[in-house]
């Protein structure tokens, strides 16, 4: 599979990277941090909604221990994701190390979605992970500076963060076998908005669908 | 904001993102998850993507004018685009748009 090949498969994920990664650093500039902080995040982090999530939390001044367990449990599908590619990477290098860094969503989608000959597979899932973490770091700090340059209101941007949510809660239900959990956590999440303290409403709303995914399994698999 | 307080947390942050990432590697090198692990890997992520919509509407004040009036079309926007045409961009792109317009002009 020859460079351009590879590029021509991460455009739509560009397409998504670039604009969401500008939105994350508009927000990050719109609370005053400096502009290479979202290089950092994406640097480093690189996960789309943990970062924003960060962001979030960072305006609510929540602890660093706060953050970590949100980050965690935000990220836990990530697991998932990862189960599913242990044989796949198992007889790659040391390059595997940066492919599970880099497993977000949009890299798993494309990674379990292209069809490779077996002698090119690590280097085009390294090509593709690091194309798409490119894609997110240009656009998020370009993002951050231009909300510092840009007279452009952008109030209301960070909307694009609930339609993803949005969005990705239809992609789940319509792939999930069982639907059950996606109405408990419509309950579970309309209970917690209205009745958990704001600042505790995630970890707590988080806990309480584990518990309930767990105690109550067989009914969940009952019907469907 | 203080720059301890960031870098704290971006440190923190990744750390908390790369565990997950390499949890299953470690964990399951060797032996098949078990039937309860699969159970919550398959189950979790919708649970956790609905939870995460009333998240992003924790601050809306329901009781006030405008009554939440632009999240409830802007939300209505993406689920109705994405229903109709499933492009997740196209959803993500129209809803934020339709927000950021009556946030600014209409409310």
């Amino acid at each position: 599979m020859s460079f351009l090949q590879i590029v021509k498969l991460t455009i739509p994920v560009m397409m998504g990277y670039i604009p969401l990664g500008m939105a994350f650093g508009l927000l990050l500039s719109k609370l005053l941090i400096p502009w290479y902080y979202a290089f950092f995040m994406s640097v480093f982090i690189f996960a789309g909604s943990g970062q924003f999530l960060a962001l979030t939390l960072f305006a609510s001044q929540a602890t660093i221990l706060e953050i970590g367990i949100a980050t965690f449990l935000l990220n836990l599908r990530h697991t998932f994701y990862g189960l599913s590619m242990i044989s796949a990477f198992k007889d790659f290098s040391w390059k595997k190390h940066y492919l599970i860094f880099g497993l977000t969503d949009e890299t798993f989608a494309l990674l379990k979605t292209t069809e490779i000959a077996e002698a090119n597979r690590e280097r085009v899932y390294v090509w593709i992970t690091f194309l798409n973490q490119c894609y997110w770091v240009i656009g998020s700090v370009v993002g951050a500076m231009l909300g510092n340059i840009l007279p452009f209101n952008y109030q209301g941007i960070e909307f694009s963060l609930t339609a993803l949510f949005v969005v990705l809660s239809i992609e789940l239900y319509k792939k999930n076998r069982l639907h059950k959990p996606f109405f408990v956590a419509l309950i579970i999440g309309l209970f917690g908005m209205v009745l958990f303290p704001p600042q505790k409403m995630l970890i707590l709303s988080l806990c309480l669908a584990a518990f309930v995914l767990i105690v109550f399994k067989r009914s969940m698999e009952n019907g469907k | 904001m203080e720059s301890s307080y960031i870098i704290g947390s971006i440190i923190v942050a990744m750390l908390a993102t790369y565990a997950t990432r390499i949890i299953p590697f470690l964990l399951f090198r060797n032996r098949e998850p078990s039937a309860l692990i699969k159970y919550i890997e398959l189950n979790m992520p919708v649970m956790i993507m609905v939870i995460l919509v009333f998240y992003a509407l924790k601050d809306v004040k329901w009781e006030s004018y405008p009554y939440g009036m632009a999240e409830i079309i802007g939300v209505g926007v993406a689920i109705f685009l994405h229903v109709r045409f499933q492009n997740a961009l196209l959803s993500i792109f129209v809803a934020t748009l339709a927000y950021m317009v009556l946030v600014q002009n209409v409310f």
